[in-house]
C-alpha cells in the first residue's frame, strides 16, 4: 500500500493538484472526458446500429469507427493513468474504481465481439445476428455503468 | 443576471431540487450519457460531411440523428435542472456564457444544414466526395460541440471568479 500512499504524496501530487495553472488539474480532467466523447459515442453508434434502432448504415462501412473507439480509449488510458496517479492510494481501496475499470474492460471486449460478428465480414447483412445483439446490448449497458460509476467516483473520493 | 440568480435561488424549487442529495450525481451521469449519443451520433455525421466514411450514404448515416437529438434533450434537461438548483455558479460565469454561445453555433450550423444542405446531401452515393460547404459544416459542427464540452468541463476551472 505504501507504493501507492507514495504515488499519491508525491510531488508531482502536489503539483498537479495544488496548481492554480488549468493546464494542470482541469486540464487532464477534461482530456478525459473527451475522450469518453470520442471512445463511448463510437462505440454507442456501433452498437446501436448492430441493434437495428438507428436504420440501415451498412455495418461493414462501420469498420473505421473502430479507429475513434482506440484513439478515445488512448487519451482516456493517459489521462487516467495521471488522475490515478495523484489519487492512488484512495482508488486502491474504492470498490467503485474497480466496477468502473471492469465494467470498460468489459465494454471493450464486447464491442470488439461484435467486430469480428457483424462489422468485419464485408458481405454483413443488413441485419445483425442474434448474438451480435446481445453483445451489443451488453456493451452498451457495461459503458452505461462504466460512465455511472466514473461520476459516482468524485463523491466517494476520501477527503 | 446576479439578481435574477439570487431570485431563481429564493425559490422553492430551486431548494427542494437541490435538497435532493441524489438528483446532482445523477444529473451528472445522465449529462455524460447523453453527450456520448450526442456526439457519437452527430460526430459520424459530421465526419461523413467532411469526406471520410466513404461507403456510407449521408441518408444512412443521418438515420443516428434521433439518437443525437435524444443526447441533447437528455442534456438540456440535465443542464436546466444544474441552471435552476445552482443558478449563481452559470449565470455568473463568463465560460458558461460562452458555453451557451457555443450551442448557439452549434443550432444555426444545424439548421443551415436542414434548411440549405440536406436535399444535395442525402442525394450523394454512398462513396461521394463531398462539397467544401458540406466539409465546412462538418467540421464546425464538430468543433462547435467539443467547444460546448470544453466549456462545460473548464467551468468550475474558469471564470467562475473563485
Amino acid at each position: 500500500m505504501s507504493f501507492f500512499q507514495g504515488l499519491q504524496d508525491s510531488a508531482f501530487t502536489e503539483w498537479f493538484l495544488g496548481s492554480p495553472s488549468i493546464w494542470a488539474y482541469p486540464t487532464v480532467l477534461t482530456l478525459h472526458t473527451v475522450g469518453m466523447a470520442i471512445l463511448v459515442g463510437a462505440s454507442f453508434v456501433i452498437n446501436l446500429r448492430v441493434l437495428q434502432v438507428s436504420g440501415l448504415i451498412p455495418l461493414h462501412g462501420l469498420r473505421p469507427m473502430y479507429r475513434f473507439i482506440w484513439i478515445g480509449f488512448a487519451i482516456n488510458l493517459a489521462s487516467g493513468l495521471v488522475l490515478f496517479v495523484t489519487e492512488a492510494a484512495d482508488r486502491v481501496l474504492d470498490p467503485v474504481f474497480y466496477v468502473k475499470l471492469a465494467s470498460i474492460a468489459a465494454a471493450l471486449v464486447l464491442v470488439m465481439a461484435v467486430k469480428r460478428r457483424a462489422i468485419d465480414p464485408p458481405a454483413s447483412p443488413l441485419v445483425a445476428s442474434g448474438l451480435a445483439r446481445s453483445l451489443a446490448a451488453a456493451s452498451l449497458t457495461m459503458w452505461t455503468i462504466a460512465i455511472v460509476a466514473g461520476r459516482l467516483m468524485a463523491y466517494l473520493k476520501a477527503k | 443576471m446576479g439578481h435574477f440568480a439570487a431570485w431563481l435561488e429564493s425559490t422553492a424549487i430551486s431548494k427542494t431540487l437541490f435538497d435532493i442529495s441524489w438528483l446532482w450525481p445523477a444529473c451528472e451521469s445522465l449529462h455524460f450519457i447523453g453527450l456520448c449519443m450526442l456526439i457519437g451520433g452527430a460526430g459520424l455525421l459530421d465526419l461523413r460531411l467532411l469526406g471520410m466514411f466513404r461507403g456510407l450514404a449521408i441518408r444512412h448515416v443521418k438515420a443516428l440523428m434521433p439518437w443525437a437529438i435524444g443526447g441533447f434533450l437528455i442534456n438540456l434537461t440535465t443542464g436546466l435542472l444544474f441552471l435552476v438548483m445552482q443558478p449563481h455558479l452559470y449565470l455568473t460565469s463568463g465560460v458558461w456564457w460562452a458555453k451557451v454561445a457555443f450551442l448557439g453555433v452549434a443550432g444555426a450550423n444545424a439548421l443551415f444544414f436542414e434548411t440549405r444542405l440536406a436535399v444535395p446531401a442525402l442525394a450523394l452515393d454512398p462513396d461521394a466526395e463531398t462539397s467544401t460547404v458540406m466539409k465546412v459544416v462538418g467540421g464546425l459542427s464538430l468543433f462547435s460541440w467539443f467547444a460546448v464540452l470544453y466549456c462545460g468541463r473548464m467551468l468550475p476551472y474558469l471564470g467562475t471568479g473563485n
